[in-house]
């Protein structure tokens, strides 16, 4: 109990890596709520692993003393999140343009980017001139060393995300649902598109030097699954899955935190437990009383 | 009437298909202010690449297509896909989906006059008889019930043309009759043009005041008491017509 006191304290020690987790567990089930509804669920584990490929591509390049950055860890970090968010967003581009094209088969495509990504990831930081050790902490998620103007530029972010994400909802419901019928009410499918994947892009990117690949992928995938049998609306998806995402997230962390665990894998574990109740209570309650 | 200078929508000599693969060619029909036009031919033979030409989703290889005498023109379309062309996995309600035609414009003032949207949606739905549905889960719906919910979605969008496609597929008979009527309804009293695909012409035939007959990559077109008196087209249908 006293350590669960302690992580609410505002000195405590890991606060950046408590609000941090617990931010991006609220956000990214906002956008993958789209990859879930689109049924894109797959470009939820490739799209953070080319994220992380991009991150080990900047910090290969600032090894080999390609990247001229003001120096400092900060700016390392910055050149790092430009990687992910360049890799992310050429990755969903591609992807869009081949789909738009039907070239071969969809799941086809995306292990193909994941595989690439994964190798390209290990080869970057196998070529790193500085060091794997630090690097492969990044890859898995690093919080607790970001500077406190950095940490705040990135929750203003990921609330700036959130807010789109509500915002232009219908936007996104539209294109996502009917795009005859987007294109019949005069809007502009490709626009509303491009910046939905631009604010996934962004949340992925951020949330990988968050807390890694694999915690992304769970939070992009199983809140919306979570949510999904109880909404009774769209609204209610996206709140349903938010609220899923930052609980387990901070669930995660306290046991990660109360039994020294890896923080990544035990947010994962929270969410699928977390999961496994939902059905359990939806099973067990008759559909009449829901 | 569909000859006129006001006509909604104008094909002149247009070729209509997808990249350099012309489907049909050679195309000339208007669609006059009031009129009911079936799109009508066998399964395969480009009935939806018309309607996807007249929505704006493909552009004409080839000749003209105008819509209200311009070729950009400002046509509000009431659109009804098939049933089965929206995923059942969206958890939406019947409100959320006719809602969504009134998504026009992006209007950040739009929440502030969210009271006037929300009549309007009632209202819409209740023309259709299904207000009561409004809270229902759409996946949860019968066939007939996503229909009317559809269509009620497209009158949200105050359409001037209002484009069914294929909506009396797959739904049992006595709701054909219901529909059938409702958008005679549309017809008579709120003067709406409506085109309608079908593959087939057993119910709807009193409806039309045109039919576009299209087969074999061409499109014959005339009023519908000229064209059910064509051969093929009765050969086609059968006893039907």
């Amino acid at each position: 109990m006293s350590q669960f006191l302690a992580m609410l304290s505002p000195n405590f020690l890991l606060h950046h890596a408590l609000y941090g987790s617990v931010v991006v567990g609220f956000v990214c089930p906002l956008v993958g709520v789209y990859f879930v509804l689109r049924r894109l669920v797959f470009w939820g584990v490739a799209l953070p692993q080319v994220s992380a490929a991009g991150i080990a591509f900047a910090f290969m390049l600032q090894g080999l003393g390609l990247v001229l950055s003001a120096g400092g860890e900060s700016s390392e970090k910055h050149v790092a999140i430009l990687g992910a968010v360049v890799f992310t967003l050429a990755a969903i581009a591609v992807l869009t343009w081949l789909e738009q094209r039907a070239a071969g088969l969809a799941e086809g495509r995306v292990g193909v980017l994941y595989a690439l990504a994964a190798a390209a990831s290990i080869l970057f930081v196998a070529w790193n001139a500085q060091g794997e050790t630090e690097m492969l902490s990044l890859l898995k998620g690093e919080i607790l060393t970001i500077s406190e103007s950095d940490f705040h530029w990135m929750i203003n972010v990921l609330l700036t995300v959130c807010a789109s994400m509500f915002l232009f909802q219908r936007e996104f419901l539209l294109v996502s649902y009917d795009r005859d019928m987007a294109v019949t009410l005069g809007r502009s499918v490709a626009f509303w598109d491009g910046l939905l994947y631009l604010l996934i892009g962004v949340t992925i990117s951020l949330g990988v030097m968050t807390v890694g690949p694999l915690v992304i992928f769970g939070l992009l995938a199983v809140p919306p699954m979570i949510a999904l049998p109880w909404a009774k609306g769209m609204r209610s998806l996206s709140i349903l899955s938010s609220l899923t995402g930052g609980f387990s997230a901070f669930i995660g962390f306290y046991f990660s935190y109360r039994f020294d665990l890896p923080l990544g894998p035990v947010i994962v574990v929270a969410l699928c437990a977390v999961g496994g109740l939902s059905t359990l209570i939806h099973l067990l309650i008759p559909s009449r009383t829901r | 009437m569909n000859q006129s200078r006001d006509a909604l929508v104008r094909f002149s000599q247009a070729s209509l298909g997808y990249g350099q693969r012309p489907v049909l060619t050679g195309v000339d029909l208007a669609l006059g202010s009031g009129d009911c036009l079936g799109v009508l031919g066998p399964n395969g033979a480009g009935k939806s690449t018309i309607l996807k030409t007249i929505l704006g989703l493909i552009p004409p290889m080839k000749g003209k297509v105008e819509r209200r005498g311009s070729s950009v023109g400002s046509l509000r379309f009431g659109y009804v896909p098939q049933k089965e062309k929206l995923d059942a996995i969206y958890p939406l309600t019947g409100w959320e989906v006719a809602e969504m035609g009134t998504y026009r414009r992006f209007e950040l003032m739009q929440t502030l006059r969210r009271k006037t949207r929300t009549e309007f949606v009632s209202q819409c739905l209740k023309d259709c008889g299904v207000q009561d549905l409004a809270d229902r889960r759409y996946s949860d719906l019968s066939g007939g019930q996503r229909q009317r919910v559809l269509i009620a979605r497209a009158l949200a969008a105050e359409p001037e043309l209002l484009i069914l496609d294929e909506p009396l597929a797959g739904i049992d008979v006595p709701t054909q009759k219901a529909l059938l009527a409702l958008f005679q309804e549309f017809k008579d009293r709120r003067g709406l043009t409506l085109l309608m695909v079908s593959h087939r012409l057993q119910a709807e035939r009193d409806l039309f005041t045109h039919i576009a007959w299209v087969e074999n990559g061409r499109v014959e077109y005339g009023p519908s008491a000229e064209m059910l008196r064509s051969h093929h087209i009765s050969k086609s249908f059968g006893d039907e017509s």
